[in-house]
């Protein structure tokens, strides 16, 4: 096993078929998904091993590339609503080490995992080291989008992107859901997009929904937005010249868990984008992982291969998968 | 493959030019005519709001792309609820108007666009954030003007930007591949 | 359907025609947040209504809601002023929001007329929180000056009329006047509404800036039971108002492939033989829909005539 044991455990792999296509796959949230060696799911943010370092790694990108993150200014009470929303999570899914609690006229936040202890005013900006979004932001894993609903849609008018899979937040923001799903071929053309969108606009406050997402990655590598396009997509020629012990260690299933929230206050809708990465090594590890992952690849139509940009080795990770 | 257009973010009139009639369920207008071409549809929009008895309300300008959102900010300043946008010429003005029309607020069904021209694009470079403009059609190849990589110019058009995707091309071909 | 189960906390009859009922948690715990503008479907006695929340929206203690004495009607708001008491309890399905603040207005003008000022209470509130700019036009019935402590805390920036003149001419206005970024919020009577939204249309403003309170006529209805019957079994039962015929099918011992249960992923689709449909789902395409010899089991149900479900 190449990954830390936790990782395998929660691994939410994907596929619940042995063929996959888009589809509107929302489920409510907070229920725990088993597998054959562990479950995912019980929380909507989710704390594990690799907290610090990614943690790190968000910060890393927004000190190189600050269009990663960015609030229109109405969207500062959705921000606030969120940042809320997730102390709340975090304090349920972490009670021994994260509490929200009320403080005098406001609040104290407490985070041990980062040695952070925090009061706060809601809606008061100065009480907070950063702008609200950012300050969550900084203590989550989950990438976040805010979608403000009005006139009959939703616009993506804030959000902290930093592990994007080929798209580019800093381009999006201020576009409807619509929009920002257009360039993939299949999703608007059979509906699957609008049903989506239709459902986001009836989540009322108090409602958490949940879908997953997945492509291959490669390399252990979160940041894979388009503005980096240059530094990896030559990863997706190269990786057809190493050898296959190398080829099971650098192609990871890559999995997004989505988290879908109302939020309260502002009406607002939270997107959560948590990512999660396997080596095909560790996927093969396990039996009903293994058969099933070759027989989605090898069955995924070219267009959807080759938007998710894994035309070029797919046939070879079936093949590795298969005589793993 | 390419989805349908329509499905996509590039505004219809961003691909054929679109010739709409004045939107007349205004009260007050603000008309930025780009260019002759501009010109001429502004002439017919303002005939439409004559008949309709609201000519009075009208403030018309001729611009150049480069003075359009001092213009409509302006305008804004003393603007009441009532107003519309009306925007006339080449697309890649009208996005770029939109764009800024939009973060000041604007909603869509307070803006009407005519375009005369779609072949001038700006394309934005995801790599380095600069901005290229060139006559040049979607899925076609252009070097960033500042970079220089080559860029797909892609069907995803940044709502405030007003600026066409670009992302490198050739980043997946193998090294020293000629193309 | 989910409910929320509350005990009536206090009673306000001060003014006439008017209830305003406290309602709580009977264990006393923090009841749902709402959005501003929302409100609860009461069922009051049998049939349900909607009643705006006023009071507070964060996590709050209890839930303030305004009914109106309506002779005509169902009668469900004569339950509430007639039959029900302190100390009661009553069932409602947790707040729905469909009179959201506009984010992104410069300003808010609320006009409203009679009970229609309950929407706006939570509207103020909120305004009140984050610093916006509200504007308020109020009329109502002499004597009924619901929630007027409220209004009056805005100040020179609301009007409180009794005269329908005055109303007019203050509103005609104020349409004509407001800054560009101006969104309008409007509940009352449906004649009130109609009115106010007409004038503001003549007076050039767009649909995207006028919002009117609905409460969710788009809110799935409980729908009337209806008769089904599964044809490898030869089972047949009814399905209750406010039960899916999914979630009866799962009562009874069939699996049936589910994911969302609202409508849009399209799992739930199960075969239907003989039977009208009465589809209420996203997925099924028209086509489909007419061809009726499908239905999404989680949302959609029978007719008059039994639903033969083919499982």
């Amino acid at each position: 096993m190449i990954s830390t044991p936790d990782l395998v455990r929660t691994f939410p792999f994907p596929f619940a078929a042995d063929t996959y296509r888009y589809s509107t796959n929302v489920e409510p949230a907070g229920s725990a998904v088993p597998t054959p060696v562990g479950r995912w799911g019980e929380r909507v943010v989710d704390v594990d091993s690799e907290y610090e370092h990614e943690l790190a790694e968000r910060a890393a990108v927004l000190a190189t590339d600050p269009t990663r993150s960015a609030v229109l200014p109405h969207m500062r009470p959705a921000c606030w609503d969120a940042m809320l929303t997730l102390m709340r999570e975090l304090a349920s899914g972490y009670p021994d080490s994260m509490s929200l609690q009320r403080h005098g006229a406001g609040w104290r936040w407490r985070n041990d995992r980062l040695g952070i202890e925090q009061d706060f005013i809601l809606g008061d900006e100065s009480t907070l080291p950063a702008e609200p979004l950012a300050y969550i932001a900084g203590q989550v894993q989950e990438d976040i989008v805010l979608l403000d609903q009005r006139d009959g849609d939703l616009f993506g008018d804030a959000g902290v992107v930093t592990f994007a899979a080929d798209w580019s937040f800093g381009f999006d923001v201020g576009m409807t859901f619509l929009e920002i799903h257009g360039p993939v071929p299949r999703l608007r053309a059979t509906g699957v997009i609008t049903r989506a969108r239709e459902f986001l606009m009836r989540l009322q406050p108090g409602e958490t929904y949940r879908r997953t997402n997945w492509t291959l990655t490669i390399g252990r590598r979160l940041d894979v937005s388009t503005e980096l396009y240059h530094e990896w997509g030559p990863d997706r020629t190269m990786i057809n010249g190493v050898t296959d012990e190398e080829f099971g260690r650098l192609v990871h299933l890559r999995v997004e868990v989505q988290h879908l929230i109302r939020l309260p206050e502002s009406g607002s809708i939270c997107f959560l984008i948590r990512t999660y990465m396997l080596p095909l090594a560790d996927i093969a590890a396990v039996d009903a992982w293994r058969v099933r992952a070759a027989a989605v690849l090898a069955e995924l139509p070219e267009d959807i291969a080759d938007y998710k940009g894994i035309i070029g080795y797919r046939d070879r990770a079936v093949q590795w998968l298969r005589s793993a | 493959m390419r989805p349908d257009l329509e499905l996509t973010s590039v505004p219809g009139w961003a691909l054929t030019p679109t010739r709409p009639d004045a939107d007349l369920s205004g009260r007050a207008w603000t008309i930025v005519a780009f260019g002759p071409g501009g010109a001429d549809i502004a002439r017919d929009w303002l005939a439409q709001i004559a008949s309709a008895g609201g000519e009075s309300a009208v403030r018309l300008h001729h611009v150049d792309a480069g003075e359009a959102i001092e213009v409509l900010t302006a305008d804004l300043a003393d603007a009441r609820v009532g107003w519309r946008l009306m925007m006339a010429g080449p697309a890649e003005a009208c996005l770029q108007l939109r764009g800024a029309a939009t973060g000041l607020g604007v909603a869509d069904d307070e803006m009407t666009v005519a375009s005369t021209e779609v072949d001038s694009r700006a394309v934005h470079c995801v790599h380095c954030g600069a901005v290229t403009r060139a006559r040049v059609q979607l899925d076609e190849v252009l070097p960033c003007g500042s970079c220089e990589r080559k860029l797909l110019v892609y069907y995803h058009v940044s709502r405030r930007g007003g600026t066409y995707l670009g992302f490198m091309v050739d980043a997946e071909e193998p090294a020293g591949a000629v193309s | 359907m989910n409910t929320i189960k509350l005990v009536v906390t206090a009673v306000d009859d001060t003014i006439g025609g008017i209830r305003t009922l406290t309602l709580a948690d009977p264990d006393g715990a923090a009841l749902p947040s709402f959005t501003p503008g929302s409100h609860i479907v009461v069922d009051c006695g049998g049939s349900a209504n909607a009643y705006s929340l006023t009071g507070d929206g964060n996590s709050p203690t209890a839930y303030v809601i305004s009914v109106l004495r309506c002779d005509e009607g169902a009668g469900g708001s004569r339950w509430i002023h007639d039959e029900l008491a302190l100390g009661d309890t009553v069932a409602a399905g947790p707040p729905r929001s469909a009179f959201a603040p506009v984010l992104r207005a410069r300003r808010h003008l609320l006009v409203a007329a009679g009970i229609g000022i309950t929407p706006m209470v939570s509207h103020l509130r909120s305004a009140q929180l984050w610093g916006r700019d509200v504007r308020m036009l109020y009329i109502h019935r002499e004597g009924r000056a619901a929630y007027a402590d409220v209004v009056a805390g805005l100040g020179e920036h609301a009007s409180i009329h009794t005269g329908r003149a005055e109303f007019t001419d203050e509103l005609l206005a104020a349409l004509a006047d407001q800054p560009f970024g101006t969104h309008l919020y409007v509940c009352g009577p449906a004649s009130f509404i109609e009115y106010v939204t007409g004038a503001a249309a003549d007076l050039g403003w767009p649909v995207s800036r006028i919002h009117l309170e609905h409460f969710g006529s788009d809110a799935l209805d409980p729908g009337e039971p209806f008769a089904a019957r599964v044809t490898s079994t030869g089972e047949e039962f009814v399905v209750d108002a406010g039960v899916s015929l999914l979630e009866e099918l799962e009562r009874r011992g069939f699996e049936v492939p589910n994911l969302c249960r609202r409508g849009v992923c399209g799992e739930c689709r199960l075969p239907v033989s003989a039977g009208a449909i009465t589809h209420r789902d996203l997925y099924l395409t028209d086509a489909e829909k007419k061809a009726g010899d499908a239905l999404m089991a989680c949302v959609s149900r029978g007719g008059d005539e039994t639903l033969e479900v083919a499982l």
